[in-house]
């Protein structure tokens, strides 16, 4: 299982409706293919920075999903069928989740190594000589 | 400024040039997310070209993580890849 996050673009003439149906399409191929939902967020309509298919906003949805390769596989591929759907993006995350948190490891790390005190206070000398 | 002008020798070029510094080390931010137009916007100038680190000063880590989020943004139509 892998983290993801999906994010399309509904032609901004689509109802509230069709939106909707898109939503609960992906949500439907997620679930059933053993994924799972954190996020749904819809990002509301936004000036596109340039045309996409003549159109020059769109509304942006976003979903993060944990999911398997073959889920995305299958996601994209009716993202790109749907005719509402003028864009589509999938980022995977995981990686930076876990970068981040080898990051902040390091930190605590070298701040219990630095200070011989509490390590808040040892983070907040460190912090006096950055500046 | 001044002060650092008078103290050099004479005939030898006055330069004074301000240390640039990194503003993603400095406000210790890790992560650069592609969603985050307000930010990433500070770093493409009105060609919508990626500014360099000689000119922005940012560290060359963040650089890279800059310049995915920027490809990113740019990918989902939140970032022009030029404009006219």
């Amino acid at each position: 299982m892998r983290n993801y996050e999906i994010m399309f673009i509904v032609n901004p003439n689509a109802t509230e409706e069709e939106m909707d149906k898109i939503n609960g399409q992906v949500e439907s191929i997620v679930t059933s293919g053993g994924g799972k939902i954190e996020k749904i967020e819809k990002m509301g309509k936004r000036r596109l920075a340039y045309d996409v298919d003549k159109h020059r906003e769109g509304f942006y949805v976003l979903f993060v999903i944990s999911a398997n390769g073959d889920i995305i596989k299958e996601c994209e591929r009716r993202l790109r069928v749907m005719d509402a759907v003028i864009k589509y993006m999938t980022v995977r995350t995981d990686d930076e989740v876990r970068r981040l948190e080898k990051m902040r490891n390091f930190r605590q790390k070298r701040a219990a190594r630095r200070g011989s005190g509490t390590s808040a206070a040892s983070a907040q000398s460190a912090e006096e000589a950055m500046q | 400024m001044r002060s650092v002008k008078e103290k050099r020798p004479a005939g030898q070029k006055q330069y004074y040039r301000r240390k640039k510094v990194c503003k993603f080390c400095v406000e210790r931010i890790d992560t650069i997310n592609y969603k985050d137009v307000k930010l990433l916007s500070q770093f493409v100038p009105e060609r919508a070209k990626i500014m360099p680190r000689r000119i922005s000063g940012v560290c060359s880590h963040h650089q890279r993580l800059l310049n995915d989020a920027i490809k990113k943004a740019r990918n989902i139509a939140l970032l022009p890849f030029a404009t006219e």
